[in-house]
């Protein structure tokens, strides 16, 4: 099991060693960057807001993405900030622009719990500049 | 040719469309011995929790299972795919290995083309030779799926999900040439009123699949075929002057199916074309995938994978179908009392599946050898009910 994690070690190394040459103060999300708590109220707001079209249990559709595994590949390696901020601007697709900064961190600490990243003690902040120093990094599906 | 309705422009000639009071002429089946030109004989590899999609690390790469779908491996493929594949992408590979090329393996494989990964596949034998080649070929996501206990609360949405993102899948390759995915009118006619069979738990049997290794009857099953009735036709009563079989009951519904050939060809060509690559290869055990060149595999290997992996919760299902010389102006299908012939693009399937044995018929059977008594019995049984269509004549 311990070479195991190698290829997730890698992949994370990786992706911190790239966004490190662009932002030298930046963070992976391994190091517990949500809640359980803020997750827990972004599940709430998922329920309401986006489980019609990506499905109760973010697996999608045919023409609606999902929203684990795949989209780990789509959004891994970069600044947290760019899903952030494209949730607030995209999201939901009837209502783009309608989610208050708050429920968007909620949504992302949510996303971050649903694709098997580890919570911490402290809540990602509502704040675009601040998670572009937080690195979304892959890990192992279950 | 069909009344064409008030208003609406004539069906065009080959699809005739009946209006309501009018017996379709459909072409009666020729359906003799010496028509039967194949035999084939495969096991369903019905997985007691459902199929595997779980992962686990072997050496320093990451397996992801794609194996277990019963009697769905072709109906569930692109759904199952689809969770396979996600979980592979969201570790970044940029190629991945596909162990097996069954309908399971080549569609995953297929699937992490189309996100932009290489693919390369191992496997024993190319589609055409495997089991996948041996079921029937219809569109049947709920068959011999999981048992009901074993497969547990969260079971039925996620197949949910795997069979209607499966049907918009096949429903992209309608048409095409060769028709690799068609819909057919499918008959089920009976001297008695035609009702669905249910299978309530019988307390006089006492053992189960917990206890005795095996489903011991048919309730153990699940049967989530309800959930998406929504979008798979059901069948509707035909009135009498409605019933081009003459027989005192009959029901239509519409029926999806797969034509192997073609479908197996595009799928190949797909794989090829996207520049995959097939190695020929046999694994002896779990261990060896640590060897493969690519960090992430998808393993696929079907009822193989109970001694390969070494999962004694896979139960062999065994199932025979018979095929008949082509008959593609016969477009249909019909069933009586569980023997049903099926006009496909490679042949008319021919099916014998006692209707007292429900989803038990052939558990625990890893006899792979075809049986031709039940295929000849079929054929002896259904030919007689051709005989009003003879006497109507071929479609106008
Ligand atoms: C009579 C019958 C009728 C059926 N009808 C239908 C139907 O109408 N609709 C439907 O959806 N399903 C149907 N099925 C079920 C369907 O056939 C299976 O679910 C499906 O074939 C499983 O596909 P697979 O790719 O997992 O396995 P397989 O087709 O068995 O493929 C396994 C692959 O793994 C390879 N492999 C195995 N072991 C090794 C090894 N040790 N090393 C290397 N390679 C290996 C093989 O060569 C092959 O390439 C039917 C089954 C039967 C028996
Ligand atoms: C009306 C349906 C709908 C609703 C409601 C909706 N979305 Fe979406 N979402 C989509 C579609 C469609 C796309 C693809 C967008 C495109 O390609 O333009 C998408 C894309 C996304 C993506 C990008 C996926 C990727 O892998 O790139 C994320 C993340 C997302 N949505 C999250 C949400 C969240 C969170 C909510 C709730 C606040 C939400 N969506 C509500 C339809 C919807």
């Amino acid at each position: 099991m311990r070479r195991g994690a190698s290829i997730l070690a890698a992949a994370a190394l990786a992706v911190i060693a790239s966004a490190l040459s662009a932002a030298p103060k930046a963070r992976g999300t391994g190091a517990g960057v949500y809640t359980e708590a803020q997750a827990g109220e972004g599940a709430r707001v998922y329920a309401v807001r986006c489980a019609m079209c990506h499905g109760p249990g973010l697996a999608g559709t045919v023409e609606t993405p999902g929203l684990v595994g795949k989209f780990m590949a789509n959004w891994a390696g970069r600044p947290l900030g760019d899903l952030y901020d494209y949730l607030g601007r995209a999201m939901p697709q009837p209502s783009p622009g309608s989610l208050t900064a708050e429920d968007n961190a909620r949504l992302v600490a949510f996303l971050l719990k649903a694709n098997g990243v580890a919570a911490g003690t402290t809540a990602l902040p509502a704040d675009s500049a601040a998670l572009r120093r937080l690195v979304l990094e892959p890990v192992r599906p279950r | 040719m069909a009344m064409p309705r008030a208003g609406l422009a004539a069906a065009p000639a080959a699809m005739p469309t009946p209006a309501a009071g009018m017996k379709p002429r459909l072409a009666p089946m020729r359906v003799s011995p010496d028509q039967l030109i194949d035999m084939k004989c495969c096991i369903r590899p019905l997985r007691a929790a459902g199929p595997n999609l779980g992962t686990e690390i072997v050496g320093d790469r990451l397996v992801v299972h794609n194996y277990g779908h019963g009697g769905s491996g072709w109906s569930l493929s692109w759904g199952s795919a689809e969770v396979a594949v996600g979980k592979a992408l969201s570790v970044l590979p940029e190629s991945i290995a596909v162990v097996g090329c069954g309908i399971v393996g080549l569609t995953s494989a297929v699937v992490a083309q189309r996100a932009g990964l290489k693919v390369t596949i191992y496997a024993r034998e190319l589609l055409p030779r495997t089991r996948s080649f041996r079921a029937s070929g219809s569109y049947t996501p709920g068959s011999r799926i999981a048992l009901v206990g074993p497969a547990g609360a969260q079971f039925p949405e996620l197949w949910e999900q795997m069979a209607r993102f499966s049907w918009k899948m096949f429903r992209t390759f309608l048409g095409l040439p060769g028709n690799p995915v068609e819909f057919c009118d499918s008959y089920n006619v009976s001297d008695k009123p035609i009702e669905r069979r249910k299978w309530p738990p019988n307390p006089a049997i006492a053992g189960s699949w917990e206890t005795a290794g095996l489903p011991q009857q048919n309730s153990e099953f699940a049967h989530l075929d309800e959930r998406i009735r929504d979008i798979v036709p059901q069948p509707v009563d035909l009135a009498p002057e409605e019933n081009p079989f003459d027989t005192p009951y009959a029901q239509r519904s519409s029926h999806m199916y797969f034509n192997f050939p073609a479908y197996g060809h595009m799928l190949l060509t797909e794989f090829f074309e996207r520049g995959g690559r097939y190695v020929m290869r046999d694994f002896h055990s779990p261990a060896e995938f640590a060897g493969l060149p690519e960090k992430v595999v998808i393993h696929a290997t079907g009822y193989a994978a109970r001694d390969l992996w070494q999962d004694r919760t896979i139960i062999p299902v065994r199932g025979q179908t018979g095929w008949l010389v082509p008959q593609p102006e016969a477009h249909y299908s019909l069933r009586s009392n569980n023997m049903s012939l099926l006009s496909k693009a490679d042949g008319v399937v021919v099916m014998n599946n006692n209707p007292d044995m429900g989803d038990m018929l052939g558990v625990g059977d890893s006899t792979e050898l075809p049986n031709r008594a039940p295929i000849e019995e079929a054929l002896a049984a259904l030919a007689p009910l051709f005989a009003p269509l003879a006497v109507r004549g071929g479609r106008s």
